[in-house]
Formats: structure tokens, C-alpha cells, sequence
């Protein structure tokens, strides 16, 4: 009972980075339908960040100079997606494939980069102490930074939907998502709300990866390719565009990587994708998408 | 006409003369170094091709063809390897097996399309690359790669004296792989695969069924990319998980981009220079040519990803059609001159 408590709160930890990296690109998706490439190095760019606040600016660790490594590295992402945005995707309006190679070339081009000036090996991020504790929940010992994990993705999974929900560019991004050409004949300016869910994608996604190089103990330039994969694999089961969708995809997916992982050896990469196939064949729109580009 | 008429008897004297040249006494490609170098070059040409004519020809962006050349490396060296099948016959059968894995998984992700597809793929491919670098079953030999007993390999393509076989292995490969791309790309089916690119619903209102084409142009480039694994198992003498790495697509896709898609002559030479160049610019950064660069450009420009991925950007951005568009752009320009 214990084992099987540690691997779901595991789980939903592990569901939590998921959907860090997939709300963004579900967004972008949703209203622009540009499949993000260069997502994961959104995710890098957070981490080094995070890292540089964490070992040079403040470089004794604690609660705070670790929410402020967090914020320093979704800030740097944001701020990373939006040039992007400016410098080249809006110049490819409306050619959506190239818009998807090219942010393949700027994923490439960042990882060279952060390789050629940090070097390719990880390096360790610094965590407040008490990150190394575990808890006691009932019979099972549970280490604490999982809960980190859970509780910054409920906080943004809250902060995203209120703004999709309340706010005038949260309006304008719902509406975009579902009939995008139908809200510019209105006269309504777009382009306003590409910009800021390039902001929020790169934002969480830089969050993320703060968390990331936590949950992997360490920081290096390629950590973003291979969280990206799975940041598709959960937007593609959770529906393009649909942040809801999302977060329940990234804790399905997390929670039975973990289940797979520990009773069938290993096996959890290749669950998550039959997941994957299971729920195109049956849905290929996903669990609660609505996009249909 | 945008085809130049000579261009066909320029194409064989080429392939005639880089076939003559490795005999032809001494010069560069009598080398071994500089043929091995040549023979993955050709490999990777004739794989991008293959990579044109799903995404340039029939409008599919696969990001998993890399599985379906890595299954046709990994299929072959575990049967010469581990059940003594005769080289050729393994071959055979890798590329055999290959179509097999493509019916399946391009059928389940031909349910989608667009950029869904794009990523359903690229989790096949995924699925696949963490089968062989894991190394379940004890098949593959994980991250280690998986070289292939050279006792079974024929004694003409082994040893650094032979490399000359080798390249003249992958230039064969690469020959008929054009020679079956070009009969594909004009047959019938062709014209539908090219259809179903510029439009989908006009094929489907012609009473063609759009998925059966897709899944033909599908598998048929995979089954191609096997026996491309083939020759490079053959040639580089292992299998590696880097082979079936969502990396190695991403490759191809810059080849095929950088020569321009849809001309079949563009896929090739952009496969080749990529591959050449990112042999040569990782010497390059080996070497002492940075140096005296501050140490802020110099680290970026060692790595060969950054340059090729910002010739990419700038191809994508400002010249699209790679070096084959710009050639037929400037022949346009050349034939209406005057009028």
C-alpha cells in the first residue's frame, strides 16, 4: 500500500512537469496552430536561468531565492518566445508548416548555443534544504519535493484558466481557439493574443523547467528535447487547445509512466505511447479537443 | 522547360566519374578517409530522398523515419548476429519487416493528419529509439551500439584497404534509390501521391480513396529507408541508438529543405553537403580555427548544430525551395529574359 501511494503521488509529480511544458504548447496550438518545436528550449532557457539565480546572484539557497529562481526562469522564457514570436513566426503568417521548421532550427540553435557556451555536461541545482526531506503519509514515506512539483503546476493550471476566464485577452484567446478568422473579421487585433500566449507558454514552460532540473538533478542543454516529446505525446492524448485537457492528459500519463515503470519493468515509455494510439484510434481529436485545423 | 536539356547526361557522367575516381591514381577520393566520408554522404542523400518523397511529394511531415532506418540496421545485425542468417537474406528481411512495422504504425498514425500527425509519429519514433537504447529482449546492446559480426560481412568490405568497395556500395545504393524514386514519383501513383498534397479532397471526390496512397508512398519510403540501413550497417560496420533518434529526422528534414523539396535531385545534394559539412565542421572545431574568435562566438560555432540550424532558419525564412528552388528561380529568370 505504501509502494503503491509513493508511485501515485510520484505520478501526479511527474503529471505536474508534463503539463508545465504541454499547457504552452497546447495554447500556441490551439490558436495559431503552429506545433512549437522550439518549445523545450523554452524549458532550457528557464532552467539556466533558474540556475544562474541560484548559484550566482543568491548563492545560498532557500525557499525564496527559490521561488525567485522559478520566476526569473519563466520571466527569461516568456521573454525568449515572445522575440521569437516577433522576430519570426510573425513573419510566416499563415504558412504553417514552415512556421513549425522554423522553430526546429530555433530549437537546434539554442541548444548549440547554451552547449558551446555552458558546455554539454549537467550541472547540479542548487535546492533549499528541507527539498530533501520526505513526509510521512500513513505507512508511506514520500520525499517532499513531489508535492513542490504538484502545488506550483495547480497554482498556474489556476492562474492560466483564470485568465482565459476572466480577462478581455483571456476572451480573445477562447475565441481564437475556436474560430480564429471569425474574431479578426470582427476587427479584433490577434496578433495581441498570439503575443501573450507566447508570454504564458514560455513562462510555464521556463517554471517547468526550474522544476525539471530539480526532479532530474541537473541542468544541461539538452535537457528540453526530451521533455518535449512528451509534452506533445500529452497535448496530442489531452486535445489541442484545451489547457483542461492538458492537465488531465499529463496526470494520466504521468501517473501510469510511474505504475508501468515500477510492475512492468520499465515498460513505462512504451504505455504512454500505446496510451497514445489508444486514444487516437478511439479519438483522434483527444480527450477534450476541439481544434480541428 | 525549366529542365536543362543536358541535365540527364550530366547526371550519369557524375555518377560515372565519382564511380571511376577512388581507381584513377592519386587524388582526393583515393583516400580512404575522404571515401568514407563520401560513402555516408551518399547514404544519407539517398535517405533524404526518401524523406522527399513523403514530405515533398506527398505532403506528409513525418518526424519517425529515422525508426524505419534504424529497424532496417538493427533487423539485420541481429539476425547475421545472433541467428547466423546469411547477410543478404537478413537484409531481405529487415526490409520486410520494416514495411511490416510501417503498415501498422503508419496506418494507426494516418488516422490524423497535419501537424497531429507530425507528432504522432515522432512518438512511434520515440517508442522505438527508447526500445533500442534500452535494450529490451538483450537484442540491441543499448547506448553501446551494436556492431556487426564482421566474420559474415564479405571479406571485400572489410579493412581500411577496401573502404573503396564500401563507397562504391553506398554510390549503387544511392543510384537505385533515385532510380526508384524517380519511377515511383512518375508512375501513377505518383501523380496521386503529389495529389494528395496539393489537394486532399479533390483527389477523394475523384473516387481515390487519400489514406491508401498515403499508407503506399508511407510504407514505400520506409521499406526504402531499410535497405539504406542496410548499406549503412554495412558501411559504418554497428547499429546505434542515435540511428532511430528523433534527431536524425530532424537531419533529414534540414536536408531535404536545404536542397529544396519536390526535385529529387535537390534532396540529394542537400543530404550530401549536410552530411559532408557537419563531418567536416566538427573538424573544423576540433581544430585550431576558432581560436582566435572571443570565447562567446567561438563556443557556439564549434558546435555544428548552431551554424546548420542558422542556415536552416535563414532557408526556411528567406529562400524557400533550399538550392535546387534557387536554381530553378534563376533559370526561370534566364529563359524569360526578353520577353
Amino acid at each position: 500500500m505504501s509502494t503503491f501511494l509513493l508511485i501515485l503521488i510520484t505520478g501526479v509529480g511527474l503529471g505536474a512537469l508534463y503539463f508545465l511544458v504541454a499547457s504552452g504548447l497546447s495554447l500556441i496550438y490551439g490558436l495559431m496552430g503552429v506545433l512549437n518545436f522550439a518549445h523545450g528550449s523554452f524549458l532550457t532557457i528557464g532552467a539556466f536561468t533558474g540556475l544562474w539565480i541560484s548559484t550566482k546572484v543568491f548563492p545560498n539557497p532557500t525557499t525564496w531565492t527559490f521561488i525567485a529562481a522559478m520566476i526569473a526562469g519563466g520571466i527569461a522564457a516568456g521573454l525568449f518566445a515572445l522575440l521569437m514570436e516577433q522576430l519570426v513566426i510573425n513573419r510566416l503568417y499563415n504558412r504553417h508548416i514552415d512556421q513549425a521548421l522554423v522553430t526546429v532550427g530555433v530549437g537546434l540553435v539554442v541548444t548549440a548555443l547554451l552547449a558551446g557556451w555552458f558546455g554539454s555536461d549537467a550541472r547540479l541545482f542548487p535546492t533549499p534544504l528541507w527539498f530533501m526531506k520526505a513526509v510521512t503519509i500513513g505507512e508511506a514515506i514520500i520525499p517532499i519535493d513531489r508535492f513542490v512539483y504538484i502545488g506550483v503546476a495547480t497554482i498556474l493550471l489556476i492562474a492560466m484558466l483564470s485568465i482565459l476566464k476572466f480577462t478581455r485577452i483571456g476572451l480573445i484567446i477562447r475565441a481564437g481557439v475556436e474560430n480564429r478568422s471569425m474574431v479578426s473579421a470582427l476587427g479584433i487585433n490577434v496578433r495581441l493574443a498570439f503575443s501573450t500566449v507566447f508570454f504564458i507558454g514560455g513562462f510555464a514552460a521556463g517554471v517547468g523547467g526550474v522544476l525539471i532540473s530539480v526532479f532530474s538533478y541537473g541542468v544541461s542543454p539538452q535537457m528540453g528535447g526530451s521533455w518535449l516529446i512528451y509534452g506533445f505525446i500529452v497535448v496530442v492524448v489531452g486535445g489541442m487547445g484545451s489547457i483542461s485537457g492538458s492537465a488531465i492528459a499529463a496526470m494520466l500519463i504521468g501517473v501510469t509512466n510511474q505504475f508501468a515503470n515500477y510492475y512492468l519493468t520499465g515498460l513505462g515509455d512504451f504505455v504512454v505511447v500505446i496510451i497514445l494510439a489508444a486514444v487516437l484510434l478511439t479519438k483522434p481529436s483527444g480527450l477534450l479537443g476541439k481544434v480541428n485545423h | 522547360m525549366l529542365r536543362w536539356k543536358y541535365s540527364r547526361p550530366l547526371l550519369i557522367a557524375m555518377t560515372v566519374i565519382f564511380a571511376i575516381l577512388p581507381f584513377a591514381g592519386d587524388n582526393p577520393l583515393s583516400k580512404a578517409g575522404l571515401q568514407q566520408t563520401m560513402a555516408v554522404a551518399f547514404l544519407y542523400g539517398a535517405l533524404a530522398l526518401t524523406y522527399d518523397l513523403l514530405f515533398g511529394f506527398t505532403g506528409l511531415l513525418s518526424f519517425g523515419h529515422a525508426l524505419y532506418f534504424a529497424s532496417g540496421i538493427y533487423v539485420t545485425a541481429i539476425l547475421v548476429n545472433d541467428f547466423n542468417v546469411n547477410l543478404y537474406l537478413a537484409a531481405l528481411c529487415s526490409i520486410i519487416f520494416t514495411a511490416i512495422l510501417a503498415a501498422l504504425t503508419g496506418a494507426a498514425s494516418l488516422r490524423t493528419t497535419g501537424i497531429t500527425f507530425a507528432m504522432v509519429t515522432l512518438a512511434f519514433g520515440q517508442a522505438g529509439h527508447v526500445f533500442i537504447s534500452r535494450d529490451f529482449g538483450g537484442f540491441t546492446n543499448g547506448d553501446d551500439g551494436l556492431p556487426i559480426n564482421a566474420e559474415r560481412v564479405p571479406d571485400f568490405f572489410i579493412g581500411v584497404v577496401n573502404t573503396k568497395y564500401l563507397y562504391l556500395l553506398a554510390l549503387g545504393i544511392l543510384v537505385f534509390i533515385y532510380f526508384a524514386a524517380w519511377w515511383i514519383t512518375e508512375s501513377s501513383a505518383g501523380r496521386v501521391f503529389a495529389a494528395l498534397r496539393d489537394n486532399e479532397q479533390r483527389v477523394s471526390v475523384l473516387g481515390l480513396n487519400p489514406n491508401r496512397f498515403k499508407l503506399l508512398s508511407f510504407v514505400l519510403s520506409a521499406a526504402m529507408a531499410a535497405l539504406i540501413g542496410d548499406a549503412m550497417l554495412i558501411v559504418s560496420g554497428s547499429g546505434s541508438p542515435r540511428y532511430a533518434d528523433a534527431g536524425t529526422t530532424i537531419a533529414l528534414l534540414l536536408m531535404v529543405i536545404l536542397g529544396g523539396p519536390v526535385t529529387r535531385w535537390g534532396a540529394v545534394l542537400g543530404g550530401i553537403v549536410y552530411s559532408v559539412l557537419s563531418t567536416r565542421l566538427n573538424v573544423l572545431s576540433e581544430g585550431s580555427a576558432f581560436d582566435s574568435l572571443p570565447s562567446f562566438i567561438s563556443g557556439p560555432l564549434s558546435e555544428p548544430a548552431f551554424t546548420l540550424g542558422m542556415i536552416f532558419i535563414l532557408i526556411v525564412m528567406f529562400a524557400p525551395g533550399g538550392i535546387s528552388g534557387a536554381y530553378y528561380r534563376a533559370r526561370f529568370k534566364y529563359l524569360n529574359k526578353g520577353k
